[in-house]
């Protein structure tokens, strides 16, 4: 790849490969003395292709492991977020750092409107930025984010999938650090940063939160059976334990053990696909009979989502993850794919269906993967 | 291999400012071109008459841009391309010189000392006062009271004015598109006083409704705060029929100038204003000082605002009297350096002549908006600009679908231009206007036209990017 001799101005710099610091040095007393001797270097400039090790200069933690003994080693941080890193310091232009960044953002999942509340709000963001936090059945802590910034939604997506499903103490021991070691943090304002900052430590505190809730619980469900209206996840994660999944991909809550009372005001009715209550058969078979798929698979996730107050009242169904692989798709963008798939479980979505998280591929797409 | 080419800039060898004496001026004599404003040059410059004449093409934003030293540098592997001028002016390097005269020739106190350098500091400390009169036209200095910036100037009126003359039901009048600083307060204030805010609406030209604004005076009217220039709208407010509307019930004025007396002519007795503040920084000096203006009369019977050194007369330990204005309202020792560097930025606009930078930027604004037009899905915020209706040179705007952060973000981070985006201090009137934040660009004289279209070609590029990922 070569890049294009750009045709903008660009200050007179040294191609030799002296540290960049002199020509830094060089560049701005040029710039602050206002001298007649020097007219050139103020107003004069040379254009030419742009050098690599430029931005190996202004990230001086992308090139050496070594370079900062005290930023936290990346051997530290969560498996996934140590990839992401890693990812990242490959790719050295900073736009196309930007485009991966925007790319996560954009298969973040969205945040369901009624997450959008004071308590998740990020504070210190120029942009507005949500994000939530649940333990899953291995008292892992998982997160969702949302933003009507682009960027900042990258920068969420990061940390969602760096720090989800791990354990609580690895997430709290993550520190700050390597959103230098992205490389990003040039390439962001001061305030940008801040708010990344904030998410970290919000999402740190909420993982916190859990999980002195969950302690908490198990304590007090030790000692009484009745679990009465505990409001955390440990009751559903307590029952997958206990319980059995009766099919692979759906472990729905009360659809198989009898468990914690907690959750038993969930009915559960019997249905010809095994591990799906009456709305996730409805939607498989809405589904099967308007997309002809060649590949479906509905799963229910409510489990991870019960107990919040949007979720009790209701039959238990209200989170699937979809996959769908059909000829409907050819031609369609993500969007509308998407689209068309909520088009179709409209009825759903107004009866108690709070979302979905939907993968849909055409035949082609799947088999050239 | 990479290739190297030179390319210069049309303006060459050209520095029509030389950094001789702090005095230097420049005239610039206007001319009746049609598409740029051009200019002759005083003997003392090098260029001979092929530079003369070559210079009656040249912009004014060309011919001021070699004196902003700040102007000429990279970021992020790009040109700076500044257009946050409403935010902050940069300096030129007269300005820079004064500072740097005061701070090796003859820092001291002012007002205390008896000997040489303390005299000359106050000398100079008095006669940028001076400046400061002449240039808002100003009957006498001691009606220009020193302070912070405008947003002290405007805590000071509040605090020393407004509790001493506001009673329960009394109304302050403004609009939904006042400054915080103009806003919070006067807020304080009422809560202190029992006197009541009232605002006025934007019309359907996104300006203040003027017509409201003048039915919304009462007898119980004490006070009306506007801005002579919004720093989000762009547009401007005649001053001069709502200061009359207002003494005719026996209130008063307070004009924030903060966008209009870096880039217009403003005659404080044209306008016949009871209180005017602006800031320093924003019409090329230096941060860190700003003033008011008040009439003297009103000016006397103010009380105190903040209490110390040099706003007393005696000093007892159970009580104290106080100064005259202006030295009644200057408490402790004042931004010196900071004072002088404001009369040369002065001298600096001076020596350009505001009418000529006014009608300069009426260009600008009017090129600004008509390129920003050009982006899809655009919104810009504010009067559409017309014979009637001008605009400054500044655009609040947003684009469909996108974040202004973003757009900021990755304008600075690709191509080296500097907007601002957020709220522009002013969360009421994006309230109003039903945003959560937008983008702004704004400039000033020595912005070119060249600006412009990068700014517009960056803009554009980056919106597609943005797209693309949607």
């Amino acid at each position: 790849m070569s890049s294009s001799v750009s045709s903008s101005f660009r200050l007179v710099t040294t191609r030799i490969p002296v540290a960049l610091s002199s020509t830094n040095s060089l560049f701005s007393s040029s710039s602050f003395k206002p001298t007649l001797s020097s007219p050139f270097l103020i107003s004069k400039s040379i254009s030419f292709q742009r050098i690599e090790t430029r931005n190996q200069s202004r990230s001086p933690t992308s090139i050496s492991a070594s370079s900062s003994a005290s930023l936290q080693p990346v051997e530290e941080l969560p498996p996934k977020l140590q990839e992401i890193v890693k990812l990242f310091q490959s790719v050295q232009e900073p736009k196309a750092k930007y485009e991966q960044l925007l790319f996560y953002g954009k298969n973040l999942k969205p945040l369901d409107a009624q997450f959008k509340t004071k308590q998740n709000k990020v504070e210190g963001c120029v942009s507005q930025v949500w994000v939530r936090a649940y333990l899953d059945n291995d008292r892992n802590v998982s997160f969702e984010a949302d933003s009507d910034s682009v960027l900042t939604k990258g920068l969420a997506a990061l940390l969602v999938l760096g720090l989800s499903g791990r354990p609580v103490e690895e997430v709290l021991r993550v520190t700050p650090d390597f959103a230098v070691l992205l490389g990003l943090q040039q390439s962001l304002t001061p305030s940008r940063n801040n708010g990344f900052l904030n998410m970290l430590k919000l999402m740190q505190k909420k993982a916190l939160e859990l999980y002195v809730e969950a302690e908490k619980g198990v304590l007090e469900s030790a000692q009484s059976s009745d679990g009465g209206s505990i409001h955390n996840e440990l009751q559903s994660s307590k029952l997958e334990s206990n319980g059995d999944a009766s099919s692979s991909n759906s472990t729905v809550v009360g659809s198989s053990s009898e468990g914690e009372d907690s959750v038993s005001n969930r009915d559960v009715k019997a249905s010809e696909f095994p591990g799906l209550g009456s709305r996730g058969t409805r939607i498989k078979e809405k589904l099967e009979k308007e997309l002809g798929p060649v590949e479906l698979d509905v799963e229910d996730v409510s489990y991870q989502h019960a107990g919040h107050a949007g979720v009790r009242g209701s039959d238990g169904e209200t989170h699937f993850n979809l996959k769908v692989v059909s000829k409907e798709f050819e031609g369609k963008s993500l969007v509308k794919r998407h689209r068309l798939i909520y088009g179709l479980l409209q009825e759903e979505l107004q009866s108690g269906l709070h979302a979905l998280s939907i993968v849909a591929k055409t035949p082609a797409e799947v088999e050239a993967a | 291999m990479e290739g190297v080419a030179l390319k210069f800039p049309p303006l060459k060898l050209f520095n029509p400012n030389f950094p001789t004496s702090p005095a230097t001026t420049v005239t610039f004599s206007s001319s009746s071109s049609s598409s740029s404003c051009s200019a002759s040059l005083p003997v003392s410059a090098t260029a001979g008459k092929e530079a003369d004449s070559a210079l009656g093409t040249l912009s004014l934003g060309h011919l001021t841009r070699p004196d902003f030293p700040i102007l000429h540098q990279e970021v992020n592997g790009s040109k700076l391309v500044y257009l946050d001028n409403a935010a902050t002016s940069q300096k030129p390097h007269q300005v820079l010189k004064a500072l740097q005269s005061y701070y090796a020739g003859y820092n001291s106190n002012v007002h205390r000392g008896i000997h040489y350098l303390s005299a000359k500091a106050t000398d100079q400390y008095e006669l940028a006062r001076k400046k400061v009169a002449d240039f808002i036209n100003a009957e006498e200095s001691q009606e220009i009271v020193f302070t912070r910036n405008a947003t002290e100037a405007i805590n000071l009126v509040a605090y020393s004015w407004g509790i001493s003359n506001l009673k329960p039901g009394d109304e302050v009048l403004l609009t939904v598109a006042e400054h915080h600083s103009a806003i919070v307060p006067w807020q304080l204030v009422a809560q202190r006083t029992g006197a009541v805010l009232r605002f006025v609406d934007l019309d359907e030209n996104e300006v203040p409704e003027v017509e409201k604004l003048r039915e919304s005076i009462s007898r119980k009217t004490k006070l009306v705060v506007v801005h002579h220039v919004s720093n989000v709208l762009a547009s401007f407010l005649p001053i001069k029929h709502i200061a009359r509307w207002v003494h005719d019930v026996g209130g008063k004025i307070l004009v924030d100038a903060c966008q209009s007396v870096p880039h217009i002519v403003v005659d404080v007795q044209e306008l016949d204003a009871d209180f005017l503040v602006a800031s320093s920084h924003k019409m090329c000096g230096p941060t860190g000082i700003g003033f008011l203006y008040a009439k003297s009369d009103i000016l006397s019977a103010m009380p105190p605002f903040l209490g110390g050194g040099e706003m007393i007369s005696d000093v007892f330990l159970d009580h104290s009297t106080y100064a005259d204005p202006p030295s009644r309202f200057e408490a402790g020792t004042p931004a010196i350096g900071e004072a002088i560097g404001l009369g040369a930025a002065i001298d600096y606009l001076q020596g350009i002549g505001m009418q000529k930078i006014h009608d300069y930027e009426t260009e600008l604004a009017n090129y600004l908006y008509e390129s920003l037009s050009t982006i899809p899905n655009v919104r810009i915020y504010g009067p559409r600009p017309s014979e009637k209706v001008k605009r400054a040179a500044l655009c609040s705007f947003n684009v469909e679908d996108v974040h202004p952060t973003d757009l900021a973000t990755l304008l600075d981070q690709q191509h080296g231009v500097a907007i601002r985006s957020g709220h522009h201090c002013a969360q009421p009137l994006h309230r109003y206007l039903g945003v959560n934040a937008s983008a702004r660009a704004s400039l000033h004289f020595y912005n070119t036209k060249d600006d412009v279209d990068d700014f517009i070609n960056a803009l554009s590029e980056t919106v597609s990017f943005l797209n693309s990922f949607k």
